[in-house]
C-alpha cells in the first residue's frame, strides 16, 4: 500500500491531468451542438470499425452460445417444418375429400377413423360420428378414392364400420367397361375377389370395378378396385377374378357416410317380396 | 499559501472578466490575444505543473461558464496549457525565466499545443477544416497573445533589475 501510495506520488501530476481530462471530457460531451455531434458520429464509426477488425478473431464463448442458440433454432425450425409438412399433407387430403363431398350426387357425413380393429377375418374401424350425426347401421361409407365398407354397428357418438376386407362382406360389383355383373367379397390378404363370373365373360385385367346398381345398400357406380389377376380353374364355371381395392386401408384416416337412403319404394317391395317367399 | 491562491482566484476572475468583455477591443483581423493563456503560465512557471494543470482546468471552465459556448472545451485545452508550461518550472530560475524572452517562448509554445487541442475539438463537424483552423486562427492567436506577453516580460525585467 505504501508503495502504491509512493508510486502514486510519483506520478501524481499525471495522474491530475488524467482526471482533468477525463472531467473536460465528461463536460464537453454533455454538450449538444455540432462539434460534439461529429465527435459521437466518428467515435461510433471508429467503434464500428475497431469491432469489424477485431471480429476476425474468433471469439470461443461468443462462437460457443452463438452454436448453441443455433442448434436450438434448428430443432425448433425441423419441428416447424414437419408441423407443416404435415399440415401440408393433411390440406391436400381434406381437399380431396372436399372435392369429392363437392362432387357427391349422395348426401355425405364425413368422419374421422379413431380406431382399427384389424382381426384376421373381421376388420373393422370406428368413426367418431354416431346417430346423433344421423348415421345409422347398413349406410355405405366411402373415401376420395372408393368404397370402403358400410356401418353396421352405431351409438350416439361413433359407429362401426366392416371394412371391404371382412370375411361377411358382400356387396353387388360391376366390370365398368363390359357391365359383367358379380359379387364382391373379400379374398383374404390386401385383395378382394369378384365371385359369380362366367367363364365367358369378358374380363380383363385393369379392368375397374364399380358397385352395381343392384345393391339395395351401396349407391351404383362407387369404384371398388381395379382387376388384377383372373384364373380360370377346371371344373368350375366360373373365373376366379381378383381385384385390388382402390382404398388403401392402412392408411385410411377420412371418411364419409353416405347418409341418403336408397329408395325406399325399391327397398319395401324387394322386403315384401323376400317376405312372401 | 492559501492567502496567494484566494490572490490567483480572485485575479484569475478578473482576468475572465476582462477576457470577456474587454479584450475584443484588442482584436486584429479576428485574432484575440488570450490573456487567460499568460496567466496560466505565469502560474506555471511560478507554482509547477501540478497546480498550473489545476488552475488551467478551473480558469478554463470558469471562461466555458462565463461564455456560455461549449462548456469543457476551455477547460480542457487550458489544463493541458498548464501542463506543458509547468515543465519549464524552476523554483530557483522562475524570476529569470518571467524577466526573459523564455517566457515568450513558454506562452508561444503551450499556446500553440493549447489551441491545437482548442481547435481540432471546435472545428469538428464545422466546414472550416482543423488545419485551416490550427494554422490560419490557432498559430495567429498563439503569435499575438505572445506579443502581449512582452508587457508582463518587461514588467518581471524591471523587477529583477531592482
Amino acid at each position: 500500500m505504501h508503495r502504491f501510495l509512493g508510486l502514486l506520488g510519483l506520478f501524481k501530476e499525471y495522474l491530475v491531468l488524467t482526471v482533468l481530462i477525463v472531467i473536460s471530457l465528461v463536460l464537453l460531451s454533455l454538450n449538444d451542438n455540432n462539434q460534439v455531434r461529429a465527435i459521437r458520429s466518428t467515435a461510433v464509426g471508429f467503434v464500428g470499425f475497431m469491432q469489424n477488425a477485431l471480429a476476425i478473431i474468433p471469439n470461443v464463448v461468443e462462437l460457443k452460445k452463438e452454436n448453441e442458440v443455433l442448434r436450438q433454432l434448428n430443432v425448433n425450425l425441423s419441428n416447424e417444418v414437419s408441423l407443416l409438412r404435415e399440415a401440408r399433407l393433411e390440406n391436400l387430403r381434406l381437399r380431396e375429400i372436399a372435392g369429392l363431398k363437392e362432387h357427391s350426387s349422395f348426401k355425405l357425413t364425413a368422419g374421422n377413423v379413431i380406431g382399427k380393429s384389424l382381426l384376421l377375418l373381421r376388420n373393422t374401424i370406428t368413426l367418431d360420428i354416431g346417430e346423433r350425426d344421423g348415421i345409422k347401421a347398413d349406410m355405405p361409407v366411402i373415401s376420395e378414392t372408393g368404397l370402403v365398407g358400410k356401418v353396421i354397428a352405431t351409438s350416439e357418438h361413433y359407429s362401426i364400420a366392416q371394412l371391404m376386407q371382412n370375411k361377411d362382406f358382400r356387396a353387388s360389383a360391376k366390370i365398368q367397361r363390359t357391365r359383367v355383373d358379380g359379387i364382391i367379397a373379400w379374398g383374404g390378404g390386401d385383395v378382394l375377389r369378384l365371385k359369380n363370373v362366367s367363364k365367358t365373360e369378358d374380363v380383363k385385367a385393369g379392368d375397374i370395378v364399380i358397385t352395381s346398381e343392384y345393391s339395395s345398400v351401396f349407391p351404383r357406380e362407387i369404384k371398388i378396385g381395379l382387376v388384377s389377376k383372373i384364373e380360370e380353374k377346371p371344373g368350375s364355371l366360373f373365373k376366379e377374378v381378383e381385384v385390388t381395392p382402390s382404398v388403401d386401408f392402412a392408411s385410411l384416416e377420412q371418411v364419409f357416410v353416405v347418409t341418403s337412403a336408397p329408395d325406399p319404394e325399391r327397398t319395401e317391395i324387394e322386403k315384401k317380396v323376400a317376405r312372401t317367399k | 499559501m492559501i492567502g496567494r491562491y484566494f490572490t490567483y482566484a480572485l485575479i484569475s476572475l478578473v482576468l475572465v472578466v476582462v477576457q470577456t468583455k474587454l479584450m475584443r477591443l484588442l482584436t486584429v483581423e479576428g485574432i484575440t490575444p488570450d490573456i487567460l493563456t499568460i496567466w496560466v503560465v505565469f502560474l506555471a512557471l511560478r507554482e509547477g505543473q501540478l497546480p498550473a494543470s489545476v488552475w488551467g482546468f478551473c480558469i478554463g471552465l470558469l471562461f466555458d461558464l462565463a461564455t456560455g459556448n461549449f462548456i469543457g472545451l476551455s477547460a480542457l485545452s487550458k489544463t493541458i496549457c498548464g501542463f506543458f508550461a509547468g515543465y519549464f518550472y524552476s523554483e530557483t530560475k522562475m524570476l529569470q525565466t518571467l524577466a526573459s524572452y523564455r517566457f515568450l517562448m513558454v506562452v508561444l509554445f503551450a499556446s500553440v499545443i493549447q489551441n491545437t487541442v482548442y481547435f481540432i475539438i471546435y472545428a469538428q463537424g464545422s466546414e472550416i477544416g482543423f488545419l485551416r483552423a490550427i494554422f490560419q486562427v490557432g498559430l495567429a492567436t498563439a503569435f499575438y497573445t505572445t506579443t502581449w506577453t512582452l508587457l508582463p516580460m518587461f514588467a518581471f525585467t524591471r523587477r529583477s533589475m531592482r
